[in-house]
């Protein structure tokens, strides 16, 4: 698993965090004079996407499924990469895609799926919601008055019926109370009768699938409430003459970064420690994560991602499914399976693991007065924002020179001329000392980390983007938007 | 002895001396101050009063919500004393680990809240983690709490210095151990009690002990948490060192079936801490020492703790009639009907469907004149006995026809001549368009 031989040169005790890299993404990254190649016609910073990695992802989903009897679709949360391969890679599968824009839905219309695999969820303007309806999307609502305007939008230009989801986003919790980030998105379960009101007075344009839930956090509990109060808004609904088939429990089910337990262990022990002084900072400016010490003690939160995270993705689906429901005492995977329902869900991040990597040129070197290393990428925090999302792991260093010295700590900073934009905030230490047209590979990065945040800001450029295909270790690559499934062929 | 309130019953807990056969140490006598003797079950009884006390009449003309941020032994303690002043208590905690504290807390009348787990959408920037919200809530002026705040609160150390620190001290003909032992987890047992022996003894040696860093073990922190408690001090202990789940369990064992001290997992936790330190410098020793180490709380608060980690000490004797004993052809064996050749099955007289499912789903739709038996009591009645005649003609019914053809099977071994499963269950009933109803 490990990739450059270089990288086993550093010692069992220094402050690395290893990510994790499988897959086409090791082949790619075994080839640097062919990235050098690529990124020098290219340009810096350059994405790369591994297709068919996805479709491999969605079988772990497929499996869990499999293991408890359920039904139900997988949906892509198109959200986490804008890449147009990885959609038509889907589109030849038997993948659904949610979409939370009309550009998005525009865009797996063009790589080739058909309304019925499709989910339309989010914020949406009339013109989404005239073409989610026009396509029979399934339309996952989030209010009362986004249903009103659904079907009035549908009596008024005559479409099809509907078929649609409404999303629920707090749950009453019997004995112990469970509290959740209030969400901006969805109706509380309390307001499900006035949701069927709704619904029964617009019967002939709006067809109730189901209910749908999803609660930004990585706590189970909240997960397995949110789930159960599901199934009694979908008994409610029963109640009332609706047939709903499919409870959407969202995503949101994580990706594990990091190879080694015990680097992350002893990574986040000495930032502690840092923080309180009694060692020397390994951050920028010593900064602390969500930590600060007042009087010797350690306060706040440590605001990042669990970065290394044995329970992420499919088993993170698995577990929710085994777990009791809280006040039905059964699991939750045997309540849906004999209530019939079938299950959606919608991965974004954990889809596309190990899916892409980004890579960033290096443009200077330089020593501060105050004696730290400045590595300045042709890539910023924009490009690149895995600082943005909390998620601590190490780049991967391609020297054009490959050489025996000794591994040197390095700040990585970006192109633009803002104070604040670093690549990281820690300090990454590097097998070796970078030089001026080494290249930089920050792996996973195709969830959410490489064009989510990306922009023009100064002019600079924006990553371009490629797709690369094979097998038995040897690949093809070409522009992303050259891509079709044809060229992957395994699918 | 005779008592006004239990709460004068709170502290003089007993020392009690280890065996030397059970700990296999030369030189070094050790005991066990037995914390867990305590009214309420465990060594917080003493900061919960003290936090308390003083603080309670004020409380309770205003009817203040005593609050803390415990998943455990505070709060319960906490819990009994605000019931007996008519106060409400409520526990703010990241996630109740351990069940039966959980159930017992809202027996007693405790809120319990649970913050919400991390976001998946990650802004490092936001430093408005919950408990910093909480924090801020609490120590606004007049907002109706009593925050008793056991990771800052003087009074927590002050309970240890006052009471448990001088017990042992007298226990010990006034000289006091030359090595402590604690676990820290408020650091409040573990400070207050070393900071008066070590005035009394500067000699004394204090260990501290917390959780591997991956590891839970009950009423200990981990070695980057105990930072955030506001009253550890590292420079009040000579070591310390980390224990795990396994070793905690070890330990307990050891106090539980050798020593008779029916202490939880810190118990054991401090107690094979205790004897893997002690054992290092046994052998050096020129002459008798005395060691103290304390057992918190009772194991029986502890039974799924356990059960997760050691299944096998909870280990059963195989039940008779159990579909886990089934092999693979008698499963096969099982007889099965698809759902054309069941519905004309049903229409015969003195037919019985038994549809397995739980309730919750069985309500909302089922084969008609079938009976809800839900699995888990099937089993239960099968444990006994057939639960109907040999001969009267039943099906049984699952979701996907898996767990049915296991019962049939069953229910075939055990002597019934007329049982069957229904191939490919309910979603197959429902795939062929075969009538369900709703009653």
């Amino acid at each position: 698993m490990t990739i450059a031989p270089v990288a086993q040169e550093l010692s069992s005790s220094d402050l690395v965090l290893r990510p994790l890299v499988s897959g086409m993404l090791l082949d790619v990254l075994r080839a640097p004079i062919a990235l050098f190649g690529i990124t020098n016609a290219l340009g810096s910073p350059l994405n790369v996407v591994v297709p068919q990695q996805i479709v491999k992802n969605a079988s772990g989903y497929r499996a869990v499924f499999a293991k408890h009897h359920l039904t139900g679709e997988i949906f892509f949360a198109h959200k986490a990469n804008r890449s147009t391969a990885l959609i038509r890679e889907l589109a030849g599968s038997g993948i659904g895609v949610d979409v939370a824009s009309l550009g998005e839905l525009q865009h797996a219309l063009a790589a080739g799926f058909t309304g019925g695999r499709i989910m339309a969820t989010g914020p949406k303007d009339t013109d989404f919601l005239w073409l989610a309806a026009r396509v029979g999307a399934l339309v996952n609502a989030d209010s009362r008055e986004e249903l009103a305007a659904l079907a009035a939008l549908v009596r008024r230009h005559r479409l099809p019926v509907v078929p649609v989801m409404i999303r629920l986003c707090a749950f009453d919790s019997p004995g112990v109370t469970v509290l959740s980030r209030p969400s901006r998105f969805g109706v509380h379960a309390r307001e499900m009768t006035a949701v069927l009101e709704l619904l029964d007075k617009n019967r002939d344009v709006l067809d109730l699938q189901g209910v749908a839930y999803h609660i930004d956090t990585n706590g189970l509990a909240e997960k397995a409430l949110a789930l159960e109060g599901c199934l009694h808004a979908m008994r409610e609904a029963v109640g009332r003459g609706f047939r709903p088939t499919a409870i959407d429990i969202g995503g949101g089910f994580g990706v594990n970064y990091l190879q080694d337990r015990g680097e992350w262990e002893r990574y986040t022990s000495e930032l502690s420690n840092a923080v309180l002084g009694t060692r020397p900072p390994i951050t920028w400016q010593n900064y602390g994560y969500g930590l600060r010490a007042e009087a010797g003690t350690l306060r706040g939160g440590l605001g990042v991602y669990p970065s290394h995270r044995p329970v992420a993705g499919a088993r993170y689906l698995d577990e929710l499914l085994t777990g009791d429901a809280p006040s039905l005492r059964r699991p939750l995977a045997t309540l849906l399976l004999e209530n019939l329902y079938d299950l959606h869900i919608e991965p974004g991040r954990s889809l596309v693991d190990q899916c892409g990597l980004t890579l960033a040129r290096v443009e200077e070197v330089r020593t501060t007065h105050a004696g730290h290393t400045l590595v300045r990428l042709a890539a910023n925090s924009r490009d690149i924002s895995i600082e943005d999302h909390a998620v601590l792991m190490d780049p991967v260093l391609l020297p054009v020179r490959p050489s025996a010295a000794a591994p040197t700590g390095v700040f990585l900073s970006g192109n633009l001329c803002l104070e604040d934009d670093l690549i990281t905030r820690r300090r990454v230490l590097l097998p070796q000392e970078p030089a001026q047209g080494d290249l930089l590979a920050f792996v996973n990065t195709a969830g959410y980390f490489m064009d989510f945040a990306a922009d023009h800001a100064l002019m600079q450029p924006i990553a371009r983007k490629i797709a690369v295909f094979g097998g038995d270790g040897t690949w093809d690559w070409c522009l992303d938007d050259q891509y079709w499934p044809v060229k992957g062929g395994t699918t | 002895m005779r008592y006004e309130s239990i709460l004068d019953v709170i502290g003089d807990t007993p020392l009690v001396r280890i065996s030397p056969n059970v700990h296999g140490l030369n030189n070094i006598d050790l005991y066990a101050k037995l914390e867990m003797l305590n009214p309420f079950g465990s060594v917080k009884d003493r900061p919960a009063w003290n936090m308390t006390r003083a603080a309670l009449p004020d409380a309770v003309a205003r009817s203040d919500t005593i609050v803390e941020l415990s998943s455990g032994n505070t709060a319960k303690a906490l819990a009994v004393i605000a019931a007996m002043n008519g106060l409400p208590f409520k526990s703010v905690t990241n996630r109740m680990k351990v069940p039966e504290i959980k159930d017992l807390l809202l027996l007693l009348g405790a809120q319990i809240e649970e913050l919400p787990g991390q976001t998946e959408c990650l802004d490092p920037t936001d430093t408005e983690d919950p408990l910093t919200r909480m924090y801020r809530m609490l120590s606004e002026e007049g907002n109706g709490y009593l925050h008793t705040d056991q990771y800052f609160n003087p009074r927590n150390l002050d309970a240890h210095r006052t009471g448990t620190a001088r017990e042992i001290i007298k226990d010990l003909d006034g000289r006091g151990p030359d090595v402590f032992i604690a676990c820290v987890g408020t650091a409040g047992s573990s400070m207050g009690v070393a900071t008066v022996l070590r005035d009394h003894n500067p000699d004394v040696s204090v260990v501290g002990l917390v959780a591997h860093k991956s590891d839970f073990i009950p009423g200990i922190r981990n070695i980057d948490e105990v930072h955030e408690v506001g009253l550890f001090d590292p420079a009040n202990y000579d070591t310390i060192e980390s224990v795990t789940a396994q070793e905690a369990i070890d330990g307990m064992l050891t106090l539980n079936r050798r020593c008779g001290m029916l202490g939880g997992p810190t118990g054991g936790a401090a107690y094979f801490g205790a004897v893997r330190h002690l054992r290092s410098i046994d052998d050096a020793l020129t002459e008798r020492a005395t060691a103290v180490f304390i057992v918190c709380d009772r194991v029986e608060s502890y039974m799924s703790y356990v059960r997760q980690r050691r299944p096998e000490l909870m280990k059963q004797p195989p039940r008779a009639n159990s579909v886990e004993a089934l092999t693979d052809s008698e499963v096969a064996g099982a007889r099965s009907v698809d759902v054309a050749e069941a519905q004309r099955w049903i229409e015969q007289d003195t037919r019985m469907v038994v549809d397995l499912r739980g309730p919750f789903a069985y309500s909302a739709l089922h084969i008609e004149h079938s009976v809800n038996i839900v699995d888990e009591l099937f089993d239960e009645l099968l444990h006994g006995g057939l639960p109907f005649g040999a001969s009267k003609p039943v099906l049984l019914v699952c979701p996907v026809g898996e767990k049915s053809a296991r019962y049939a099977a069953l229910l075939s071994k055990m002597g019934h001549r007329d049982a069957r499963s229904l191939r490919g269950g309910v979603v197959a009933w429902r795939d062929a368009g075969a009538p369900l109803v709703r009653d």
